[in-house]
C-alpha cells in the first residue's frame, strides 16, 4: 500500500515537472530526452539485467525503428503510430536474426557479437542509399500538427509521450521480473546447466527475451525520430551514444532493478548536458573529459548503481518513521 | 513394469572411456544404488541420462520415451531429473526460489510456490525457505538440491551424493525421504559414497568401474561379490592376509 503512494506520488511528480519548464525551452528537450533514455536502458535492462547478457548493440534496433516508421511516413504517408509498430515487428525479427547465433556465448564475446551488429547495421544504413538516404540522414516531413499524426508543435507532449513510455516499459520490465519467466531467467543467469536440468528451456527463454527487448527498443526509436525530427545512420545505429549509453544508464543506476535505469537516466542526461552548457566554451572536449571523470568516481563509489543510495536512503527513512 | 531401460551407453572422451556398453533396467519404484570407486563414471552416466552428455552409441527408454539427444529440459519435462554432485544452487536466490523455479515445469508460480514449500518441509528446510541459497552450509545445500529436483514432480530422481557432509541423525532422515519417496512411487537412482547407508536402503546395487558395469544385483550379491570386492577395495585384502 505504502508502495503503492509512493509510486503515484512519482508519477505525479513526473507529470507535472514539465508543466513547469519553458514549453519551447533546451530544459524541456533534456527532460525529454532523459525519459526517453531512461526507457531505453529499461528496455536493455530487460535483457542486459534479467538475463544477465550484456547487449552492446541496442543500437541497432532502435536505429531499424527510427528508420521504418520514418520511410514509412516518407513513401506512404503512414501515421508513426503504425510505423512505431511495423518497426517493433522489424526489431523483434533482427533481435532473433542475432540471438540464435550469439545466444552460446557468454559475457564479453556476447558484449562484442552485439557491438558488432550494430556497427554492421549502421554500415549498411549508410550504404544502402535508395532506401535510407546514406550518410545524409532522414528529416521526418513537417505535417500539420496533430496526435493521429504523431506531429506537434511544442516538446511538451513529446515529454509526456517519453514518460508514458518510460511508464509502460517499467510495468513490462517489472511484470517479467516477478513472472515464471522472471525466476527462469534468474535460474538461467545463475546456473545454465542446473536450470536445464530442472525443466527450464534455456534456449527458447533467451530467444523470448532478446526478441521482447528488441521489439521494445526498436518502437523506442520511432519516439527519436519524432523529437529529433531529423538523424543519420551514425547517431541511430550510433555505438557509442546508443548501444554503450544505454548499457552504461542501466549499470550505473542499478542493473536488474525497476529503479536503476530510471535512477542512471536522471543522473546521466542531465549532468552531460550541464557539463557540454558549461565548459563546450573553453577547450574542446573538456567537457567529455570532466564527464567521463565524473562517471569514473561515481562508480568507485557506488560500483553496485545509485539504487544502493537509494536504498540506504530508504531503509533510514523507514527505521526514522518507525521510531 | 520397467521404468528406465538403458541399453548399451558408451561414451568417449577424448583418450578415456568414461562409459563402456552399460546396459540394465529398473522396475517402477525401485531404489537402486550405483557405486564405484572415484572416476569409474557415476556422475557421467547421471549426466549422460539427464541429457547433458550425450552418449556415442546406446539408447535410454523412460517410461517408454527415448531421451538420448533430448535436451535436459526435455528430459526433465518426460519425468527424470538429477541433483548436482558439486551443489548447483542459484545462490543469489532464496532457498525458496531455487524450488520454486523447478515447480514452474508443470504449474503456475503461485501453485509452484505452495509445492515447493511441501518439498522443502519433506527435506526439513522449511524454517531457512527465505535464507539465500548461497548462504547455507554445505549439506543444507545439498538438502535444498534435493527438494529442487523433487520439485519438478519426476518418476525418476537421480540423487549424486546427496548425503555428504551429513552427521549419522541427518543421514537417517534422508533415507527415511528416499523410503517415503519411493512409497510415493517415484523410482530413485543414488550414487553414495556411505557404504552402510547405501546397503541399508538400496533393492538393489549397480558396481560402475572404468565405464563398465561390473555387477548388478542385491546388496547382499554385490558385497559377496569376488570381482566387486577386488575393484572396490583392490587387492590389499589378501595382502592383509
Amino acid at each position: 500500500m505504502k508502495r503503492w503512494i509512493a509510486i503515484l506520488a512519482v508519477i505525479a511528480i513526473a507529470a507535472v515537472l514539465p508543466l513547469l519548464l519553458s514549453p519551447t525551452g533546451y530544459w524541456i528537450r533534456v527532460l525529454t530526452f532523459t525519459l526517453l533514455f531512461a526507457a531505453m536502458a529499461q528496455v536493455w535492462n530487460i535483457i542486459g539485467g534479467l538475463a544477465n547478457q550484456t547487449s552492446l548493440g541496442h543500437a541497432a534496433f532502435f536505429g531499424i525503428g527510427a528508420y521504418t516508421s520514418t520511410i514509412l511516413v516518407l513513401k506512404f504517408g503512414i501515421s508513426p503510430w503504425i510505423g512505431m509498430f511495423a518497426g517493433g515487428f522489424l526489431g523483434g525479427v533482427a533481435a532473433l536474426i542475432i540471438a540464435v547465433p550469439t545466444m552460446r556465448l557468454q559475457g564479453h564475446y556476447f558484449a562484442l557479437a552485439t557491438l558488432a551488429f550494430g556497427e554492421v547495421m549502421r554500415v549498411i544504413a549508410n550504404v544502402w542509399t535508395s532506401l535510407t538516404g546514406g550518410p545524409v540522414g532522414l528529416s521526418v516531413p513537417f505535417v500539420p500538427p496533430s496526435i493521429a499524426a504523431y506531429s506537434f508543435k511544442q516538446l511538451l507532449p513529446h515529454a509526456y509521450i517519453a514518460l508514458i513510455a518510460l511508464i509502460i516499459v517499467t510495468v513490462i520490465f517489472e511484470a517479467i521480473r516477478r513472472s515464471a519467466m522472471g525466476y527462469r531467467l534468474r535460474a538461467i543467469k545463475e546456473n545454465p546447466a542446473a536450470a536445464e536440468v530442472i525443466g527450464i528451456d534455456t534456449t527458447k527463454v533467451k530467444l523470448q527475451t532478446a526478441v521482447i527487448s528488441g521489439v521494445l527498443m526498436a518502437m523506442l526509436g520511432t519516439l527519436y525520430a519524432q523529437v529529433a525530427v531529423f538523424f543519420d545512420p551514425d547517431t541511430v545505429f550510433s555505438a557509442a551514444s546508443i548501444s554503450i549509453r544505454v548499457a552504461l544508464i542501466a549499470i550505473l543506476g542499478g542493473v536488474g532493478t525497476a529503479i536503476g535505469p530510471i535512477l542512471g537516466a536522471l543522473f546521466i542526461i542531465p549532468v552531460e548536458e550541464l557539463m557540454n552548457d558549461l565548459f563546450s566554451s573553453g577547450a574542446a572536449g573538456l567537457s567529455q573529459l570532466i564527464f567521463g571523470v565524473i562517471l569514473i568516481a561515481v562508480i568507485l563509489w557506488r560500483p553496485r548503481g545509485f539504487i544502493t543510495v537509494f536504498d540506504s536512503l530508504m531503509a533510514r527513512f523507514s527505521s526514522k518513521a518507525r521510531s | 513394469m520397467t521404468i528406465l531401460d538403458v541399453r548399451g551407453i558408451s561414451r568417449r572422451f577424448g583418450g578415456l572411456q568414461a562409459l563402456s556398453d552399460v546396459t540394465f533396467s529398473v522396475p517402477k519404484g525401485q531404489i537402486v544404488g550405483l557405486i564405484g570407486p572415484n572416476g569409474a563414471g557415476k556422475t557421467t552416466f547421471f549426466s549422460t541420462l539427464v541429457g547433458l552428455i550425450r552418449p556415442d552409441s546406446g539408447s535410454i527408454q523412460l517410461d517408454g520415451t527415448s531421451v538420448v539427444g533430448q535436451k535436459p529440459h526435455k528430459v526433465a519435462a518426460l519425468g527424470m531429473t538429477k541433483t548436482f554432485q558439486n551443489v548447483a544452487l542459484f545462490a543469489e536466490s532464496s532457498v525458496l526460489d531455487n524450488v520454486l523455479t523447478a515447480g514452474l515445469l508443470r504449474h503456475d508460480v503461485e501453485t509452484a510456490r505452495k509445492e515447493a514449500l511441501i518439498c522443502l518441509d519433506r527435506v526439513g528446510l522449511k524454517s531457512v525457505a527465505h535464507k539465500l541459497a548461497g548462504n547455507l552450509s554445505f549439506p543444507e545445500r545439498a538438502r535444498v538440491e534435493l527438494a529442487r529436483a523433487l520439485c519438478t514432480g519426476p518418476k525418476v530422481l537421480l540423487l549424486d551424493e546427496v548425503m555428504a557432509a551429513l552427521n549419522p541423525v541427518e543421514m537417517q532422515e534422508i533415507m527415511n525421504l528416499i523410503r517415503s519417496l519411493r512409497d510415493d512411487g517415484i523410482t530413485l537412482l543414488v550414487v553414495e559414497h556411505h557404504m552402510r547407508a547405501i546397503m541399508t536402503i538400496c533393492d538393489r546395487i549397480l558396481v560402475l568401474n572404468f565405464g563398465r558395469l561390473l555387477a548388478d544385483g542385491t546388496p547382499e550379491q554385490v558385497a559377496n561379490d569376488p570381482v566387486v570386492v577386488e575393484a572396490y577395495l583392490g587387492r590389499s585384502m589378501e595382502a592383509h592376509k
